[in-house]
């Protein structure tokens, strides 16, 4: 017992401690948090994967054995209890209870008495003793098999547990027949050391699934690698569908699976979803996650601090693509598309502008990496989304995951599409153009000499250029430089808002000459052309905050996704459920049923009866219960 | 002369009238429910109909909560603008409207069973009384209609509400003063109230901060984990399980005031309390073993196994072991007083970690209700 207690209490501490300290981290992140030191003892002791550490399981054991012996110490008196009338009991003892009466009665009649005990739930028994009539009576014996179903349960629910544990593997590993995989290698260069048989008793595997592929094996994570689990099937997935609430939450995520017998080559084809697995051959497949199974992306590079024409790219989630730029290699690396994405926007509802959640559909997630090796991440929606009632491109940068995205917004034009930008960006950036626009600009106006036209005409050149170069941070940076020392706040802000509406100016005769060459395409109507060319000079001054000017437009798309399924063999599951049940009955008897011993002696010749309850746990009802009795049978006998 | 109508009406029709309406139900939603879901309807209106008749007052109360759900849902006319039409719904039978009357009512009974300790009057105490039944029957009637609600946002979103840490936590108000006002009908002892409405208070309160500062009040569509059957026995099971551990730890609250001598001359007698405690432990560990269990087969079906070590399990077996060890040294040691009001006082502790503390620190499979 003392035992017992023990292996509760360190089991219940081991616990504690996988619920504190996370579990199946990757290694790097407890180096980080504990120190190599730390790390090194927690490593030895196992605290990264508690529930499956060698002392946690010879808990169990230990709790197993030990609760073993506490049955067969204690079951044989206890079910001598329960079959035992206690008949052998004296007068003198009888006297000596708690709740022992005596009272004179009238008629006696051991037929009457015995059947309103019969009424009342009793087992009764009648003895004459030295003449005189003994009745033995009882109740609520199950309460003593409580005891032997409880503690059996907690035998047969550990026994289940130890089952469906890896023990096995864990012998395996320790003789070394057994070795924990850490390269990525393909399924036919894995050593046999690392898989696991079909045979194998029980596990939880993982299986990764793009759509259209077919797997015949899973993986068993362990610690920092993994084995390979061996199954009797193989599992192709046929489709993927994640649906959604009307506000955008994920409402299902369905797998249809085909799924082949190795040995028959038969198949049977199933959906499964979250809450609905499939069991075939003893080894039940669950709908466990889903992540990106290499969605193929048509891409335009658009380099947005140039006049040169997008070029295209073709590539795929989890690929690498490169690119020369500048003279340096970049590597583009695609990690994730998604197709679906909700976010609160705010929309015109009922006349009220209200924030909203809405899917503003499919965006991808990409690294652009250096020959250096540095990267900087990216986040681009395809489609236009609505901020201040106007629709912009956004795409995001970071330098690192621990920032926030910062987003570049680029307006769309009239067609909802990011070409406007990109013909101001290719205008803005052709020398000719925007020379003829300056020329243009100034034969407008009217000067009133040769000289201020000149100087007009050179200032904004280099305004225009500063503009092109590094956006309004170089516009400004220039005027610090031109404009003399002592000019005060005001006359800064005059000149500023000048260069502004130079710039703005010259980009609206950049795109009426446009307008004039392309009659037949709108893209810049008449009305709402000004603020559009204001966003997208803002878009244009802030690309140079954009990491590499490079702009990647998802043309199309093709969504591929992955499946990830758990495969899990639980052979324990049934003694489980059996050791639960015996487990709920037992505790019901133990606390819920009450035992009750009741005697009636009558000695010979004797106007008296003695009437003694005991019960082996004391309670206040039971005072209550006993002067019932002993009321109710003081009114048989008179 | 009502009353005894109403009485002879409701004794012999009451479990007829549930039959129909069950039926009724079957009928017209079946479409809706999965055959387990049926079995779980039709198993609960048996347990009700048993508990109408073993005990009457709850009977009353099933009637009320059913007579205002029926008003309210009739007021709705199936439309979640009625909310701010309909002057009985704005003010009373709107799901938000009903919860808050009931965390403005917890909190008085609290007061008046206070007066009653002190006072010892005997109209106090039937006041408290009866105002706790209000505030459980009005909170009952908002989690139905909340739950009526939800379908009224969209077919597909409509679940039992009992999915996030706001309805969890009406739930537990409710479940506990039921239990409550169980033991306060079997004893004939009113001055307990006083104890125990602390802990359904404190939840209100803690209702109040999380409706107020998190908005936590709407209702929100399930995510794929939690749409089963399963959830509607599972989630009710462990609250009853909670709620009657903090009772065991309020009144264990009252033993140890008691044996310091404070508030001797207002206190029931300590075996009382004793005996008390050990029912609450009793059945609250029954439920919990019960509502454990079911959370592992449900877990063998929605994550893959049915033992993960997740948190919540984790944390769970626990509290668990805690209450074995308590009943063991009750039942077997013989062991009574105040070591053991202590411990069911921290057990307390360690049930609030697993119900609130796991959601706030620790992460894991159960994050459905994360503040
Ligand atoms: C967590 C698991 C356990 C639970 C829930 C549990 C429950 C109980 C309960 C409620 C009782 C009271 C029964 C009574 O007085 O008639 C009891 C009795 C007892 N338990 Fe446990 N128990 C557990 C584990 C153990 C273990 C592991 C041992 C021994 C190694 C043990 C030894 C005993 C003994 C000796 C009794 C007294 C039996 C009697 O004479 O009635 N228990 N148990």
């Amino acid at each position: 017992m003392r035992f017992a207690i023990t292996m509760f209490s360190l089991l219940g501490i081991a616990s504690i401690i996988g619920t504190v300290l996370k579990q199946n981290e990757p290694y790097n992140d407890y180096i980080i948090k504990f120190g190599q030191f730390w790390f090194n003892i927690f490593e030895k002791l196992g605290l990264y994967n508690v529930y499956q550490a060698f002392w946690f399981l010879l808990i169990l054991i230990f709790l197993i054995i030990s609760t073993s012996l506490c049955i067969s110490r204690n079951s044989p008196k206890i079910l001598k209890d329960y079959k035992s009338f206690q008949d052998r009991i004296r007068e003198k003892s009888l006297l000596a209870f708690k709740h022992s009466y005596q009272f004179k009665f009238e008629k006696f009649s051991t037929k009457k008495i015995i059947s309103f005990l019969n009424l009342n739930n009793y087992k009764v028994k009648h003895k004459v003793i030295d003449g005189g009539d003994l009745i033995i009576a009882k109740k609520g014996d199950l309460q003593k098999l409580g005891y032997i179903f409880t503690h059996l349960s907690i035998v047969i629910i550990s026994i289940g547990g130890l089952l469906d544990g890896n023990l096995v593997f864990k012998i395996q590993e320790l003789t070394g027949v057994k070795q924990i995989q850490l390269e990525d290698q393909p399924l036919s260069e894995i050593p046999k050391s690392g898989k696991m048989s079909e045979n194998n008793l029980s596990y939880r595997a993982s299986i990764l699934l793009s759509e259209g592929d077919t797997k015949t094996a899973a993986i068993l994570r362990a610690k920092e690698g993994y084995l390979v689990q061996e199954i009797p099937f193989s599992i192709t997935l046929k489709d993927f569908k994640i649906e959604h609430y009307s506000t955008g939450q994920p409402k299902s995520f369905k797998s249809n699976l085909l799924v082949t017998d190795k040995e028959t080559g038969k198949s049977i084809n199933k959906t499964i979803s979250v809450n609905k697995p499939l069991t075939y051959k003893g080894v039940t497949i669950y709908q466990a996650a889903f992540e990106d199974g290499g969605s193929k992306l048509d891409l335009l590079v658009w380099n947005l601090n140039s006049s040169q024409p997008a070029v295209q790219m073709n590539s795929e989630i989890f690929k690498n693509n490169e690119l020369t730029f500048e003279r340096q290699k970049l590597t583009f690396e695609f990690n994730d598309f998604r197709n679906f994405n909700i976010l609160d926007v705010i929309q015109n509802d009922e006349q009220k502008l209200k924030l909203k959640p809405t899917n503003v559909g499919p965006n991808f997630l990409y690294k652009v990496r250096n020959e250096s090796g540095q990267a900087k991440e990216y986040q681009t929606f395809q489609l236009p989304i609505i901020v201040d009632d106007k629709y912009f491109f956004m795409s995001g940068m970071r330098n690192s995951p621990q920032e926030e995205f910062k987003y570049l917004k680029i307006p769309a034009d009239h067609n909802l599409s990011i070409e406007g930008f990109m013909i101001l960006k290719s205008l803005l950036n052709d020398p000719t153009k925007v020379k003829y626009a300056i020329d243009n600009g100034i034969k407008q106006s009217a000067f009133k000499n040769i000289e201020q036209k000149k100087a007009f005409e050179l200032g904004t050149r280099n305004v225009i250029n500063a503009f092109i170069k590094g956006g309004y941070d170089f516009v400004i940076r220039d005027m610090d430089l031109n404009i003399p020392q002592e000019a005060s706040i005001i006359d800064k802000e005059k000149a500023i808002k000048t260069y502004i509406n130079i710039i703005f100016l010259i980009s609206q005769e950049l795109i009426n000459t446009y307008k004039e060459n392309n009659k037949e395409k709108i893209i810049f109507p008449e009305n709402d052309s000004p603020r559009f060319i204001q966003d997208a000079l803002t878009a244009y001054s802030d690309s140079f905050f954009y990491g590499i000017p490079l702009y990647l437009e998802l043309k199309d798309f093709k969504h591929v996704q992955a499946s990830g399924l758990q495969l899990t063999k639980s052979p324990g599951k049934p003694w489980v459920y059996l050791g639960s049940i015996l487990l709920v009955l037992g505790i019901f008897c133990m606390i819920y049923i009450q035992e009750i011993r009741l005697w009636i002696f009558k000695k010979k010749g004797s106007k008296n009866l003695i009437v003694s309850l005991a019960t082996n746990r004391d309670r206040l009802d039971f005072d209550k219960e006993a002067l019932k009795v002993r009321d109710q049978i003081k009114r048989i006998t008179n | 002369m009502i009353e005894k109508i109403k009485e002879k009406f409701l004794k012999s029709y009451f479990a007829l009238i549930l039959a129909v309406l069950t039926a009724y139900a079957i009928l017209k939603f079946n479409k809706f429910m999965d055959i387990y879901e049926i079995f779980i309807l039709i198993g609960s209106t048996i347990t009700f109909s048993w508990m109408a008749k073993v005990w009457p007052n709850f009977r009353d109360l099933f009637t009320s909560i059913l007579l205002f759900s029926f008003i309210s849902i009739f007021l709705y006319q199936g439309s979640l603008e009625q909310i701010e039409l309909n002057f009985v719904l704005k003010y009373f039978l709107a799901s938000q409207s009903a919860i808050m009357w009931m965390t403005a009512l917890y909190p008085l009974s609290l007061t008046i069973y206070w007066i009653h300790l002190f006072t010892k009057q005997d109209f106090y105490g039937n006041l408290a009384t009866r105002i706790t039944w209000i505030a459980t029957m009005i909170g009952f009637v908002g989690l139905l209609v909340r739950w009526y609600e939800s379908y009224l946002i969209g077919i597909d979103v409509g679940h039992i509400p009992v999915s996030n840490l706001y309805e969890v936590f009406v739930l537990f108000c409710l479940i506990t003063s039921l239990l409550y006002l169980h033991y306060e009908e079997k004893l004939k002892e009113k001055k307990l109230g006083a104890f125990v409405l602390i802990i359904i208070t404190a939840a209100v309160g803690f209702i109040l901060w999380y409706t107020f500062e998190k908005g936590a009040d709407q209702i929100q569509p399930l995510v794929p984990a939690l749409q089963s059957y399963w959830m509607k026995i599972h989630v009710p099971a462990n609250f009853i399980g909670y709620g009657a551990f903090s009772i065991a730890a309020m009144i264990s609250v009252a033993y140890l005031l008691k044996e310091k001598n404070i508030l001797v001359k207002y206190l029931p007698e300590l075996n009382i309390l004793d005996e008390m405690t050990y029912k609450s432990i009793s059945i609250g560990f029954i439920f919990f073993t019960i509502a454990t269990i079911l959370g592992a087969i449900w877990a063998a079906e929605a994550w893959g196994g049915y033992w993960s070590w997740d948190p919540k399990e984790t944390w769970a077996l626990i509290v668990w072991l805690n209450y074995a060890a308590w009943l063991h040294l009750r039942l077997i040691k013989g062991l009574r007083g105040s070591l053991l009001a202590w411990w069911s006082l921290a057990g307390l502790a360690v049930t609030t970690f697993a119900f609130l503390g796991v959601n706030l620190f620790l992460s894991g499979l159960h994050s459905y209700g994360e503040l």
